[in-house]
């Protein structure tokens, strides 16, 4: 902690005293923030490369009436995260977007919800907020209070969303979307072309934006978990652990070990099943189903050990706030462990026969390449910061759980290409493997659930779900939930597409989203 | 004729298929013979995600994955609603996805049938009655059936198409 002081006070060159810097409950420092010295101390940050994890605002915090700014810092090698407080006399705050650009869609979000607005600021269009929704709208206000609206079926054309122009011989455009050919996920896409090359990608999102996080204000914290549960299906489990694990923190919970344990082997299961999909998904997307299908099947078979577990091929309703709902069945172990091995086997036979295609390595080298020199300041994290040659896993940065004695061992690919984050992710599911062996090998039984008075307070969890970094940050408030604040990878990674599609063809497109999948529901919330 | 009978006598290049689910099978004989007789051989559904989890989704693509296969039943997942014989709706209806929502349905041909899968699509589950939905997909499309289920499973959705199957019959009738 002293070392994560002395770094703040550092790169800050006295205009942060010790005494501003207040101690979290779960690795985090908050450092108040006055806004004359805003702009000073951001600049400060970004020159020491503070890294932006996250930006948010809460509205009555803690005694501090008014709106406030939270800014979220990491910094590699520190497992502390900084976290800026600053507190609004107006509902003005200026842009950091030209510092950070992570921090645009931050910043929208909070105009949206809040009514907050950032001076100098490049991009002012709404955000999660459609033109169906009307202008003075920003449902995460105090004031408003959650109930079924009725709108307008027809929109005021002022409100309509502008997509950036790009104009020239012989470019044109391609809208795609929100709904897809596919099973997917809605967004909008629109491609500006020059014959087969795109020239530009602008991603519009949140045609699933579901209003999750006015949704969890004013519910107790057990009930909340079903809120995290439901951000995004396939991260079921690590939104909900860092949920609790955000709760637990606050209230001073200690999980029980054998809670620890299987919580451990179903983060990574989950990541497993995740990972199989992206593999299956990226040889459908070049027309390769037959090397598809044992990544389909061993997925399956995944989510069938899942319900052997949990009685869910999802693993819902199984985490709760001090460990666990249900212990696994009885067996139900030793037969998770006889399926890894074949696991193993069959995914290392799988993934021999892909690469042995010249045809989808042809397809797989030099599309979509995601720059290294992208990763810090728009905060890509996951599987594809790793195969653009950046080592950030928040197992690693931040442990939590048992991945401080659990190690995870990723491997790091340099190419940023579609084949690199194959060869990522098919890493990556041994490893899972191997740690879901040691989580459970020898596990004793015991108590998985600590019963525990929830306490007022607030905190913050980092976790990596299969895509990446996500961040929880929970504030309890009269033992009710007053704000819960989610950034998934995803928020962040999209913009990674929007720079990887650039001078690629068309067609290779939907190789590229698949080589990332991105989950829309846990950007839209 | 000897090569073609070498063809069908010796061992067949793929791999056994060790993955038999014997309900599974019976399911879905049913379903093709109830498809063969009111759709005449296939069904072509759309999927339309108006505000899911995602989960669904993963339960609807595993429909087509080895272990289930379900083209082999008539089905078949289109990429346009104007080739859809059923809207299959997953998620609550929210007000961005809402005016996107109705221009689907109106895409596809008249007759056409709605299914709303899962607990979200068919009342709007934990969002009912908050700011960012309508609710189920019943507030919007007239909905012929409804599959609960946090996500229903495979088979649960196969279920769900017999049931629509009957429904129709007896309305024909």
């Amino acid at each position: 902690m002293e070392n994560a002081i002395n770094e703040i006070l550092h790169a800050t060159r006295g205009r942060i005293l010790e005494s501003d810097i207040v101690t979290g409950k779960n690795r985090e420092l908050y450092v108040h923030l006055e806004e004359k010295d805003f702009e000073t101390v951001i600049n400060f940050l970004s020159e020491h490369n503070f890294e932006l994890a996250g930006l948010f605002c809460a509205e009555d915090f803690d005694g501090h009436e008014g709106h406030m700014l939270f800014y979220a810092f990491e910094k590699k090698g520190n497992e502390w995260i900084t976290i800026f407080t600053l507190p609004l006399r107006m509902k003005r705050a200026m842009s950091i977007a030209l510092t950070y650009p992570s921090a645009s869609w931050y910043q929208r979000e909070i105009t949206d919800g809040f009514g907050v607005t950032f001076a100098e600021s490049f991009d002012e269009r709404r955000l999660f907020l459609h033109e169906t929704y009307p202008e003075d709208f920003h449902p995460l206000q105090k004031t408003f209070k959650n109930k079924e609206i009725k709108l307008d079926a027809e929109t005021n054309p002022s409100l309509a969303y502008e997509f950036k122009k790009v104009s020239g011989e012989g470019v044109y455009e391609i809208p795609v979307g929100p709904v897809h050919a596919g099973i997917i996920e809605p967004g909008h896409f629109r491609f500006s072309v020059i014959g087969e090359t795109i020239y530009n990608l602008e991603i519009r999102m949140f045609y699933k934006h579901r209003g999750i996080e006015k949704l969890a204000e004013g519910k107790t914290p057990a009930e909340c978990v079903k809120i995290a549960e439901s951000i995004s299906g396939d991260e079921t489990v690590a939104n909900a652990v860092a949920y609790c694990t955000a709760v637990e923190k606050i209230s001073g919970i200690e999980v029980p070990l054998r809670a620890e344990h299987l919580r451990t082997a179903y983060l990574e299961m989950e990541r497993i099943y995740s990972l199989l999909g992206d593999l299956a998904g990226m040889c459908i997307d070049v027309a390769f189903p037959v090397g598809a299908s044992p990544f389909f099947v061993l997925r399956e078979e995944v989510l069938r050990q899942n319900k052997a577990l949990t009685g869910s091929r999802f693993m819902k309703d199984t985490i709760a706030i001090g460990g666990l709902k249900k212990d696994a069945p009885k067996g139900t172990l030793d037969a998770l462990q006889a399926f890894l091995d074949d696991l193993r086997d069959g995914l290392k036979d799988a993934v021999s026969d892909v690469l042995a295609s010249t045809s989808t390595i042809d397809r797989f080298q030099t599309t979509g390449v995601v720059r290294k020199e992208l990763i810090a300041p728009l905060h890509i994290t996951g599987p594809i910061a790793r195969a653009s040659g950046t080592l950030t896993d928040t197992r690693i940065d931040h442990p939590y759980g048992l991945y401080d004695k659990i190690r995870p061992a990723p491997r790091i690919f340099e190419a940023g290409d579609v084949l690199a984050r194959f060869e990522t992710k098919a890493s990556e599911v041994l490893d899972c493997a191997r740690m879901i062996d040691e989580a459970v090998t020898g596990l004793r039984h015991g108590e998985i659930l600590t019963k525990g008075d929830i306490k007022d307070g607030y905190a913050i969890a980092p976790i990596e779900s299969a895509r990446g970094q996500s961040m929880h940050w929970a504030y309890i408030k009269n033992g009710l939930i007053d704000r819960y604040k989610i950034r998934t990878a995803s928020f962040c990674n999209w913009q990674a597409i929007e720079h990887a599609v650039i001078g690629n063809i068309v067609p290779d497109f939907p190789l590229i989203n698949k080589s990332m999948n991105l989950s829309y529901a846990g950007t839209d919330l | 004729m000897q090569d073609v009978l070498t063809n069908i006598f010796s061992k067949k290049v793929t791999e056994d298929f060790r993955y038999k689910d014997e309900e599974l099978e019976e399911l879905g004989i049913h379903l093709k013979k109830e498809i063969n007789t009111i759709f005449g051989r296939s069904l072509a559904i759309r999927e339309l995600d108006s505000g899911s989890d995602n989960a669904t989704e993963i339960e609807l693509n595993n429909l087509g994955t080895p272990h289930y296969d379900v083209e082999r039943f008539g089905i078949t997942f289109v990429a346009s609603p104007r080739h859809a014989d059923v809207i299959a709706i997953t998620g609550a209806v929210t007000h961005n996805m809402a005016n996107a929502v109705r221009k689907t349905y109106d895409a596809a041909p008249n007759p056409k049938f709605v299914i709303a899968i899962g607990d979200d699509a068919c009342d709007g589950g934990i969002y009912k009655g908050t700011y960012a939905v309508l609710g189920g997909a019943d507030k919007i499309l007239p909905v012929d059936i409804k599959i609960p289920g946090n996500p229903p499973e495979p088979k649960d959705i196969i279920k769900g198409l017999l049931a629509l199957m009957k429904g129709i019959r007896e309305q024909k009738k």
